[in-house]
């Protein structure tokens, strides 16, 4: 049991004790419960650890009230915005998660059994239970396998699937697991940010009928049968925000039935004009003066192009502008504390864009022309201008849930630290290829797109996520994997064998933080 | 090498006089080099270049660019096939240069493959790459030409081929995304009543003499799979011909890279046009 367990357990008993008294309320101001009503205002900000965010609605203040979005339509209380909260940058911070389980003693919706539970077969309201939630910020996510195609068909998958390990007991569980009468498998992945969508499902740069990764079919939008980035979600299943507003409804929401036409139309209106950055960093100030850097701020993100390539010094990822690198000292302290501040940020966004190093066995991106290894820079994969994204079909392995790299507890007899996540074994079938940098076996704790394509290249393949509000929605990586953004440079330090210096990893963390 | 890459005495000897023969008949181009091997990366202070071993000898093989370029490099962990022809060019990277080149990476993995040389000031480009190692300039290293200007529906042809490239003993990858969107749009343009799609095994002759096949059946999947990656972009209502040759007989020594392919041919409908 972590210590954050412990402690969960001990509120969990005084809440059990003192049930006849009246219920805890949050401990903070931004929580959005369901059915709130009160307006998401035309700019709104919330402070985190950081610094503050910004959310801004392009369409100016929004009346929540009767909005799909906002109000509880399925049948476990929750709304969208229950894992989606503004003030976590359209996601949901652990920090907040914490907090609900902590005001509310695990009642809120968010904990609901479907997925806010290791397993639905658990104890209800026991923080063990809803560990995977409390202690990363994963939601169990249930995919059906074999997999199927949009139309329903059963896609022959190229490996076979083994349970090695399963601390929540969903995968082995003969009601929700892979041998039960619907063979399922359960992983456990972070809600994505529902903002800055427009990046998210552009039709510009790198997006094809053919996906330029593997040359299979891109998956397309049954409206207007174009092929689509495939970038929305951590496995790509879901090709537009119709699909995955009516996907989450199902399976996160519990709506009896589905959504009407009219819910859909206006939980995507709203999700298309709203954007997320942070707008002000503690040790750095404002980020969005009128004359600041064109990269920052929800405003700058609203109004820029989407789909721009931008591994390139015409438009840049993040258009930094070299005001910050040299920023004079005067005797004002104070600003000079600033000045270093923002001069560190513009260190890190160099170190971001051209410290090169070398990118080995990467399916996804060593198997797409590169070569392997290539020497490059975090660019190179991020290349999205104002996201930091791949610009379509943004599905890569970097080892966070493949083994060796991916994060695992050390096992050894003087600790009593057990395994969190789930362990899959995975095999490719015979005549099948195997992985070129994994071989035909590989261990895993989340197949990721591979559970939705069957392919074998694509076990642990993740897309990557947009760099936006950052320092409001730790964990990082779709496992939680990394809890602040030094574990996240850390990881990619470890990883590719980097040696950045204790300086460029600060400057790092620094930029990140106040995108 | 597997078993399927093991060939007879009387075979090789053959062979060797094909190989002879392909050698002089690359005349001014140069002696042709076709081997399998492990590829070795050498740092330089700008891209990194790519180079073999063969016969006691060094090749360059290409440098790191972008996803655009024609020769894309091969990986550690796996040997390569190589199959080029000795340039007269000043070595590069201390290898002599083979160009034209094309480099097939082998399926399987082969953890000895893992040679990184570290930068060395002799060996440093003499040249500027198409694309430095980090941000591009603004372009993509090989892709300047404006995409050509799309033809009136009338214009366009009643039958096209398509030509699909294959690395070997390979399906489609990450660099068939181009032609087979070329082949969509056509198709979807003349509102194509048939496609015939013919899958092609071939070979590889090496410079050693070994005949190198490709799976036997890789002619049928290659065909199959494209027409099945067609109907999967909803390109459902034409009729599909698909068969499949084996012209692994035809491996000289030279070329042979080319016989490795499958033939997209569109037959256009009716009115749609």
């Amino acid at each position: 049991m972590t210590k954050w367990q412990s402690t969960l357990l001990a509120v969990w008993l005084s809440a059990v004790f003192v049930a006849a008294a009246p219920p805890l309320t949050t401990s903070t101001t931004s929580w959005w419960g369901p059915g709130q009503g009160t307006p998401l205002p035309e700019f709104a900000t919330y402070d985190n650890e950081q610094g503050q965010l910004g959310v801004l609605n392009t369409s100016g203040q929004l009346d929540t009230k009767g909005h799909p979005f906002f109000e509880a339509i399925g049948t476990n209380g929750r709304a969208c915005v229950t894992c989606h909260q503004p003030s976590d940058g359209m996601s949901l911070s652990v920090r907040s998660i914490r907090e609900r389980w902590t005001a509310t003693a695990g009642k809120d919706p968010l904990f609901a059994a479907v997925d806010g539970m290791n397993c639905p077969n658990l104890p209800p309201d026991e923080p063990r239970s809803h560990s995977q939630l409390l202690d990363r910020g994963l939601f169990r996510i249930a995919l059906p396998w074999p997999p199927q195609r949009a139309d329903g068909t059963r896609i022959d998958p190229e490996f076979t699937v083994e349970v090695v390990r399963d601390p929540g007991g969903c995968n082995t569980d003969p009601r929700y697991g892979l041998n039960s009468a619907t063979p399922t498998i359960s992983v456990y992945r972070r809600p994505r940010p529902v903002a800055n969508t427009k990046y998210t499902t552009h039709q510009n740069f790198g997006v094809g009928p053919f996906i330029g990764k593997n040359g299979m079919p891109s998956a397309t939008d049954p409206e207007t049968g174009k092929p689509t980035s495939m970038n929305l979600m951590s496995d790509a299943r879901a090709a537009t925000l119709a699909i995955q507003a009516d996907d989450a409804a199902k399976n996160h929401l519990q709506i009896a039935g589905t959504l009407s036409a009219a819910q859909i139309a206006r939980i995507t209106e709203f999700e298309r004009q709203v954007y997320v950055a942070q707008v002000a960093r503690r040790d750095a100030g404002s980020l969005v003066e009128p004359d600041g850097p064109p990269a920052f701020g929800p405003r700058n993100l609203a109004a820029d192009d989407a789909g721009v390539l931008g591994n390139n010094t015409t438009r840049y990822v993040f258009p930094l502008g070299a005001k910050w690198s040299h920023l004079p000292r005067t005797n004002d302290e104070t600003e000079n504390a600033r000045n270093a501040s923002r001069e560190s940020i513009a260190r890190g966004h160099d170190v971001f864009m051209f410290r090169t190093f070398w990118i080995r066995d990467s399916m996804h991106l060593n198997s797409v022309g590169l070569g392997n290894p290539v020497k490059r820079t975090c660019a190179t994969c991020h290349g999205m201008h104002m996201t930091g994204m791949d610009t379509a079909n943004g599905w890569m392995d970097i080892g966070t849930t493949n083994l060796p790299w991916a994060t695992e507890v050390p096992l050894n007899p003087w600790t009593e630290a057990k395994p969190q996540m789930p362990l899959f074994r995975v095999t490719c079938k015979p005549g099948v290829r195997p992985h070129p940098f994994l071989g035909r076996v590989i261990y895993t704790q989340d197949p990721g797109r591979a559970l939705i394509s069957g392919l074998c290249n694509d076990v642990g393949t993740i897309v990557m996520e947009q760099f936006r509000g950052l320092a409001a929605r730790a964990p990082y990586f779709s496992n939680g994997s990394a809890a602040t953004l030094r574990e996240l440079v850390d990881f990619y330090d470890r990883r590719y064998n980097i040696g950045y210096s204790e300086l460029e990893k600060q400057d790092l963390v620094n930029f990140l933080g106040a995108l | 090498m597997n078993a399927r890459h093991v060939i007879s005495r009387r075979t090789l000897l053959w062979a060797g006089c094909l190989v002879s023969c392909a050698a002089v008949c690359a005349g001014a181009d140069g002696p042709s080099r076709n081997f399998v091997s492990c590829p070795i990366v050498r740092d330089t202070a700008s891209v990194p270049c790519w180079l073999s071993e063969y016969d006691g000898e060094l090749y360059y093989l290409t440098i790191q660019s972008d996803v655009t370029s024609p020769v894309t490099p091969p990986w550690l962990g796996h040997r390569v096939l190589v199959e080029g022809t000795v340039s007269a060019e000043p070595r590069i990277c201390g290898g002599i240069v083979l160009k034209p080149v094309h480099l097939s990476v082998m399926p399987e993995p082969d953890a000895s493959c893992n040679t990184m040389l570290p930068a060395e000031e002799r060996y440093n480009l003499t040249f500027e790459p198409p694309r430095p190692p980090g941000p591009s300039k603004g372009r993509l290293a090989f892709d300047n030409a404006p995409p050509p200007a799309r033809p009136s529906p009338a214009a366009l042809p009643s039958t096209k081929e398509f030509l699909v490239p294959y690395d070997f003993d390979a399906l489609v990858g990450f660099n068939h995304a181009r032609v087979l969107t070329d082949v969509l749009e056509f198709a979807r343009a003349v509102n194509a009543r048939e496609i015939e799609i013919v899958g092609y095994r071939g070979a590889a002759r090496l410079s050693n003499g070994q005949l190198m096949l490709e799976e036997s059946d890789v002619g049928k999947r290659r065909a199959e799979q494209l027409a099945a990656l067609l109907q999967g972009a909803n390109l459902k209502s034409p009729s599909y011909k698909v068969t499949w040759q084996d012209e692994s007989a035809r491996a000289t020594g030279a070329d042979d890279y080319a016989i490795r392919r499958a033939v997209v041919t569109v037959h256009a409908g009716g009115a749609a046009r």
